[in-house]
């Protein structure tokens, strides 16, 4: 086999290849071979990088130069500087923003630089479509090791050492389960992994299967040999096709190279390993809903009368852990507990992944040990808020399980228990930075709508105090909130956790108790004032234009809708408000803070005064918040 | 046992009992709306929460095991608050339609909202206001009232594995429904209005006729099977209104099939006679008791004297009670002084009964119902007993469920084959040669006791006799492979407890005596008690029917009797009696060869029929006796279990009819021979006596008796397929299709056929077909149906209108056997 003298990264993630990845993959291979480079520099397709905010990325190696945005336009420029005349390519190049020079190296790339990758630790690296990539990269070692040199229990006792805790949100002592699960002694045992990622927003899982799925497939084994277990399934939501496909390859090829199936390794150990399909229920990601799924039946949670690891699938004894987590896991053989201790905290060892998206610059897939602080992942690895005159306002940790963490607590690292006492929990990595252009009462009805839509409708708590909480905040959202709503929210918040069968239902308030919490005040803006001052609510706010800062510069005339902006060019516009939609194009458009929302049924400027004067702290005011910034 | 705290009191409960089945065995009421404690727990209503101490969150009782030491709350504040938020959230979108619900009064949610106070009311939605789901004949589906409790749901998949409702979408617009919006059409048990535990499931024929508290309840058992399940009937003004199952109670243990459910309307039928009937040129005219009974006694008198005593014959009824058939064989032996008497037990149970007999050398057999209860392995013989004995066939289920090996031959698919461990497929009629084949291999490799064996009477014969069952032949005549034949005998074999069961009738025509003694000899080889052979009595009083003496060979209490004529003589052979009377039978609708009894009965010279309604059989009557009806009167039914069950009056008989046991009291007093003294409680005292004396003659000696296997009546190019005869729900015998009720879920013979016969022969699916067999024709609707092979058709013998028993034979050795028909398109 030939060598090449330079290998590009070029990541085939789903949110590159969305953006064309494949087509400059082409465009690349075919420029490559004009200029006669097709020997010495070779394409490889790999799985998320997990800088997806840019796409398409790649990596050039050994030269660790990183490019963003690839076109298929600028690809020939690019070999041509790059790779025939060894000058790389600054216009594709990193750039901080607002500022203008070109950070050529992916290690000096603040994104990366604050990263350990553990879990990640392949990606970018290989191709997740070739078992001999994983295996150059120690893939497999674990394995052996595993079988050949350790029993169960000690295989066991790693993990237990280890301190890792469930990935998937719980953050069960994963130790702890393959212990119950070696203890029970029964002729078939079940190693489940649950790829069922729902939470919106989220995508670690789906980045992991699709980047390195044999990680997975390799700490299922171990799970397998730790319990004696003979039999794994992973199930996979069927709307993450990409992970579905290199799952499969990755199963045929560890059948075909003897790592699956009969005699793995000549040490009498069968393990047989299967994708399940998800169809797409959120609730399938709950434990035992998943089961309930892969035995063909409605995915509803059962009662846990019994432990997974005692009754599990098919009533079996059955080890269940997500797709993190077992990624984790070889590593953890390989390098011992005592190494993964040396990451994260006492409690909350070793690295997690999140997914980082939402109002900042940097949307993508990162890993940082679990002492890292939110600060730290927003504003460091993330780039901090995207917009500019946007202020950070929260961060919505968990997905709908989670909750909403303002500004004051970002400097708390994301360890389970300090997450958990924000109000939000860890879940599965989904981070959604918010600014301040978001309403939070809307926030906290949107994941309501999701709970509740997709609650499965077995438990009374769940099934009806969901609707019931999001009608009442859709109330709240449409002016229809009245004194004391706030009061019965959090009391019936308390008694749906306190009741509901399962995670979905015992979590399902989180959302609005962390807002209300945090955010109390607008909560009552919005039921006594009728006012959103975000302007999100459009039945709880009405635009108006401040004389002295409206430039007439035409931009929200030319950006509204309806036509209900008039006003001559350089003087002072004016919103007519029979015509207005409250759609809040205006505001966004506006560059000088001239655009004011005020509560429903102002008429003006002066009139809205009065009415905040009446009793509304002014600092809740966007337009004064505005106005600091733009000083 | 293990020991815990329940709101302070120290209770004992069975290690893996939960926290709420604890709590209820000690009397400590928790609410809950969807336990059942016959399927698994479902944690969904969340009223049985309860607060454990030590445990950070209130925990579902239902779905929680008591732990040793544990200490529980039922009704702490928390508690209290949080199951009363439950209610609240519970009765947001509930309609509160109570004024207008079958239910209130009787309603969970009811007494649960009343027990814990109005809801605080914080909050106020739009009423659920769907329409109700009316696809379908009985029930009616009301989502609005629903709390999707899924009691239903899961009763009718893992109770009754019939699975035809589910939970039809997600979160709170779930309804429960039959899948994609088909109409509910199932097994019509009904359990799942039972479990309601509001009025979301409607019965529709008690809908809007009445207030639960306006309702007399009376436990009785049910007319319909052997199986003598409790029903708890609700009367208002003299007639039923409802039918239900209650838990706990009866043998049955509150379930319930669909026939005694809703079947008992058949006593409300417009055919029901009213007074006495004397034919006069012709037809039937009404007349007095007096001018009946004079009647009846000069005609018989006259009889006598001419032809003697055994010129008149008495056929009993299944369907009367204890005391009516041994008034019955009493007037029949004593005043009449004829042993020519029979009944339809005579093509099914009786016919069982002997052979039994003859194997294991002992009487009344009896069926219990829980027996297929921790058998490590069951062999059902083509039968669907979860169709002709619900009840018990719930049993068999459940005990696969429990983890018994249920093995079961059957030549079409049913519920049973499809919920069996092992479906052997073989061909109708075939069960002899299987049972054969079975013992041919466990003798072959000696998987049974030797010294028991051939201990056993007539063992070397029997061995001899099996020499021609080589495997290839019984998979030859079986259809079923050898490795099938081989591992089933094997697993039969060597599982510690076993039991081999099936079912006899009039009504089917695929085993007779014959499989009873091939399952006797297997009994006998593996050396199992006779009671691993579990036959159900037929009807409602078939046991109690024969162990009275209702039959030729013998008087009540299996005593020894002169032996005389049987149905076999008396209906099928003209001429063999002058005289006939029949009590609460119908043989020219039920019996077989219709044809041939009809001519038999219009051959009589006097022909006395006492029964409830105007039966075929009466049409033919001479004169025509109005009986009370099953509800009508009070009397014992003896159950397949031989337990004597009071039934009980709870309707008023129509104006004239009488208990039939009191019209033969009458007969013979003006006969001039008194048999009672118009006291109920006489005859049962008399029956009682008799009894203590037939109880210390049981013996018991075992025989093997070799039999063949013989195919049933041979097809040809003119009747090329085989109709087998099969019970279908919600019927049982003739008496359900007088229930109107019944008859808007089922109310004609349908003929199955499989599809490739179908396409052959041009029959479309819901066409109508002309099925001939030697004896005759007549018309049905066909269903073309994939769950049945080629070359054979299915159809059920209840609807007397449908007379398919004109196509049937008496095979005279106790029981049908296939018949050869022809199908043609109509």
């Amino acid at each position: 086999m030939e060598k090449a003298r330079t290998h590009l990264m070029l990541c085939t993630g789903t949110g590159c290849v969305a953006c064309g990845t494949p087509k400059v993959a082409a465009a690349l291979q075919e420029e490559l071979k004009k200029k006669g480079l097709e020997r010495e520099i070779e394409i490889i397709l790999t799985g998320c990088n997990g800088y997806c905010a840019e796409g398409p990325v790649m990596a050039v190696y050994p030269d660790q130069v990183f490019y963003q945005k690839l076109t298929v336009e600028e690809v020939p420029t690019l070999v041509e500087e790059h790779f025939l005349k060894g000058r790389p390519y600054q216009k594709l190049m990193f750039r901080e923003h607002e500022k203008k020079t070109a950070i050529p190296l992916l290690k000096d790339i603040p994104f990366f630089k604050y990263q350990v990758l553990l879990v990640l630790r392949n990606k970018g690296l290989i191709n997740p479509e070739k078992i001999d990539d994983y295996i150059a990269r120690d893939g497999y070692q674990a394995l052996a090791k595993s079988l050949t040199a350790m029993t169960p229990e000690e295989i066991v006792k790693v993990v237990a050492d280890s301190g890792l805790r469930g990935r998937g949100g719980a953050g069960f002592p994963t130790g702890k389960k393959w212990e119950l699960g070696l203890k029970i002694k029964s002729d078939v045992k079940y190693v489940v992994c649950n790829g069922d990622e729902g939470d919106p927003g989220a995508f670690m899982d789906r980045s992991v299967m699709e980047a390195d799925p044999h990680a997975v497939i390799e700490g299922m084994i171990i799970c397998g040999i730790a319990t004696q277990s003979h039999k794994g399934y992973i199930y996979v939501r069927a709307e993450y096709p990409l992970a579905v496909k290199r799952l499969q390859i990755a199963i045929d090829q560890c059948y075909e190279s003897g790592l699956l199936g009969n005699n793995i390794f000549g040490t009498g150990f069968d393990f047989d390993l299967e994708i399940y399909q998800g169809a797409g229920a959120f609730v399938c990601g709950e434990a035992t809903a998943l089961m309930r799924s892969i035995e063909g039946k409605r995915g509803m949670p059962r009662p846990k009368l019994w432990r997974s690891a005692v009754k599990g699938l098919w009533d079996r004894p059955t080890v269940l852990n997500n797709v993190e987590t077992f990624a984790n896991i070889p590593q953890i053989i390989l390098n011992g507990a005592e190494w993964y201790r040396s990451f994260g905290t006492e409690k909350s060892a070793g690295t997690k992944v999140f997914a980082l998206t939402g109002a900042i610059h940097n949307v993508g897939l990162v890993e940082v040990p679990m002492d890292t602080t939110l600060r730290r992942i927003i504003y460091d690895i993330g780039g901090g808020i995207k917009k500019k005159g946007r202020k950070f306002k929260a961060v919505q940790l968990g997905g709908p399980s989670g909750g909403c963490i303002p500004e004051e607590l970002l400097d708390i690292p994301v360890t389970y228990e300090d997450v958990k006492d924000s109000g939000a929990i860890v879940g599965s990595g989904g981070m959604v930075v918010m600014d301040d252009s978001n309403c939070m009462v809307n926030i906290a009805k949107y994941f309501l709508e999701f709970t509740a839509d997709e609650s499965c409708g077995k438990c009374v708590p769940c099934r009806i105090g969901t609707k019931v909480m999001h009608d009442m905040l859709a109330d709240i959202c449409e002016g229809r909130g009245k004194e004391g709503d706030i009061e019965t929210l959090e009391e019936l918040s308390e008694d749906i956790i306190e009741a509901s069968l399962c995670g979905l239902g015992q979590s399902a308030p989180n959302p609005v108790l962390s807002t209300i919490r945090y955010f109390r005040h607008e909560y009552e803006l919005h039921i006594k004032h009728k006012w959103c001052p975000t302007g999100v609510c459009r039945d709880l706010c009405t635009f108006h234009i401040d004389e002295a800062l409206c430039k007439g510069c035409g931009a929200c005339l030319r950006a509204c809708p309806s036509k209900a902006i008039t006003g001559e060019k350089k003087k002072p516009h004016a919103i007519m408000q029979d015509k207005c939609l409250h759609c809040r194009s205006c505001w966004d458009t506006c560059k000088f803070n001239s655009i004011r929302i005020l509560p429903a049924g102002v008429k003006n400027i002066e009139e809205g005064e009065i009415e905040i004067l009446a009793g509304v702290a002014a600092e809740s005011w966007p337009g004064t918040a505005k106005a600091e910034v733009a000083k | 046992m293990i020991e815990l705290t329940i709101n302070g009191k120290k209770i004992g409960a069975e290690k893996g009992s939960t926290i709420l089945q604890a709590a209820l065995a000690n009397g400590i009421k928790i609410p809950h709306l969807c336990y059942d404690k016959r399927v698994k727990p479902h944690g969904g209503c969340r009223l049985c929460i309860v607060e454990i101490e030590g445990q950070k969150k209130l925990e579902a009782s239902c779905a929680t095991l008591a732990a040793e030491g544990m200490k529980v709350w039922t009704d702490s504040p928390k508690v209290k608050r949080v199951r009363q938020t439950v209610l609240e959230l519970i009765l947001i979108h509930h309609p509160l339609d109570c004024p207008v619900c079958d239910k209130a009064g009787e309603c969970d949610l009811q007494d649960l909202v009343f027990q814990y106070g109005k809801p605080k009311g914080r909050f106020v939605r739009e009423k659920k206001n769907a329409q109700p789901y009316t696809k379908g004949p009985l029930l009616e589906l009301n989502s609005n009232r629903c709390i999707l409790c899924g009691k239903c749901v899961r009763l009718c998949a893992e109770h009754q594995c019939r699975g035809a409702l589910g939970f039809i979408g997600r979160g709170f617009p779930t309804v429960v429904q039959p899948a994609f919006g088909e109409a509910l059409q199932c097994d019509y048990c009904g359990q799942c209005g039972d479990v309601c535990p509001t009025g979301a499931i409607v019965n529709k024929s008690s809908k809007f006729k009445t207030r639960p508290w306006f309702l007399d309840e009376k436990d009785t058992v049910c007319p319909f099977c052997g199986c003598g399940c409790t029903l708890t009937l609700g009367t208002m003004d003299g007639k039923i209104v409802r039918s239900k199952g209650k838990e706990d109670r009866g043998v049955s243990k509150g379930d319930l099939c669909g026939r005694g459910r809703f079947g008992f309307d058949f006593i409300y039928s417009e055919n029901r006679l009213k007074s006495p009937m004397i034919k006069k040129s012709g037809a039937l005219r009404p007349a007095s008791w007096d001018e009946a009974i004079q009647y009846i006694k000069e005609r018989l008198n006259k009889l006598s004297t001419v032809y003697g005593p055994s010129s008149i014959g008495g056929i009993g009824s299944p369907r009367c009670t204890n005391e009516d058939n041994y008034v019955f064989q009493k007037f029949m032996r004593k005043v009449l002084g004829s042993n020519n008497i029979d009944s339809q037990a005579a093509f099914g149970y009786g016919a069982a009964e002997t052979a039994l007999k003859k194997a294991f050398g002992r009487n009344g057999h009896r069926t219990d119902l829980n027996s297929p209860l921790g058998k490590e392995a069951i062999l059902v013989i083509e039968s669907d007993l979860t169709v002709s004995h619900p009840v018990f066939g719930l049993n068999l289920l459940r005990a696969k469920r429990e983890g018994s090996l249920l093995i079961v031959a059957d030549s079409c698919e049913t519920k049973l084959t499809r919920h069996s461990s092992r479906f052997l497929r073989i061909k109708q009629g075939t069960g002899v040669a299987l049972l054969n084949g079975l013992m041919k291999v466990i003798l072959d490799r000696k998987l049974f006791d030797i010294e028991n064996a051939a201990a056993v009477n007539g063992y070397q014969e029997f061995g001899r006799s099996l020499n021609e069952y080589t495997l290839d032949r019984v998979c030859r005549i079986t259809g079923i492979t050898e490795k099938e034949l081989v591992a089933t005998a094997e697993a039969f074999a060597k599982a510690g407890k076993r039991m081999v069961t099936f079912s006899v009738g009039a009504s089917e025509n695929t085993k007779g005596p014959d499989t009873v003694l091939a399952s006797g000899n297997l009994i006998n080889l593996l050396g199992d008690s006779p009671d691993a052979i579990q036959i159900p009595a037929e009807n409602a009083n078939t046991f109690g029917l024969y162990q009275l003496g209702v039959r030729p060979d013998g008087g009540p209490f299996y005593t020894e009797a002169d032996r005389g004529k049987g149905v076999s003589e008396m209906l099928y052979e003209p001429g063999s009696v002058k005289a006939l009377y029949i009590m609460g039978a119908d043989p020219a609708a039920t019996f077989p060869d219709s044809v041939r009894v009809v001519q038999a009965l219009k051959s009589l010279d006097l022909l006395i029929v006492q029964d409830i309604a105007l039966t075929e059989t009466a049409k033919l009557a001479n004169v025509v006796l109005p009986a009370s009806g099953w509800a009508e009167k009070y009397g014992t039914f003896t159950n397949t279990e031989g337990l004597a069950q009071e039934v009980c009056k709870v309707s008023e008989p129509p104006l004239q009819s009488l208990p039939d046991w009191l019209i033969l009291e009458k007969i013979a007093s003006a006969m001039g021979m008194k048999i009672g003294n118009n006291d109920r409680r006489e005859i049962a005292r008399e029956i009682g006596s008799l009894n203590g004396q037939y109880n210390s003659q049981r013996v018991n000696s075992r025989s093997f008796h070799s039999v063949h296997y013989a195919a049933g009546e041979e097809c040809d190019e003119g009747y090329p397929l085989t109709m087998v005869l099969r019970d279908v729900l919600p019927h049982a015998g003739s008496i359900s299709t007088r229930s109107k009720t019944l008859n808007l879920a089922v109310s004609e013979a349908i003929l199955q056929i499989n599809g490739r016969d179908a396409r052959r022969l041009g029959i479309r699916d819901n066409g109508h077909v002309k099925v001939s067999s030697r004896r005759g024709s007549v018309y049905l609707k066909a269903s073309v149906s994939e769950n049945l092979g080629e070359g054979v058709v299915y159809v059920p013998a209840h609807f007397p209108h449908n007379a398919v028993t004109s196509l049937t034979f008496n095979s005279g050795r106790g029981g049908n056997s296939t018949d050869a028909v022809r199908i043609e398109p109509a």
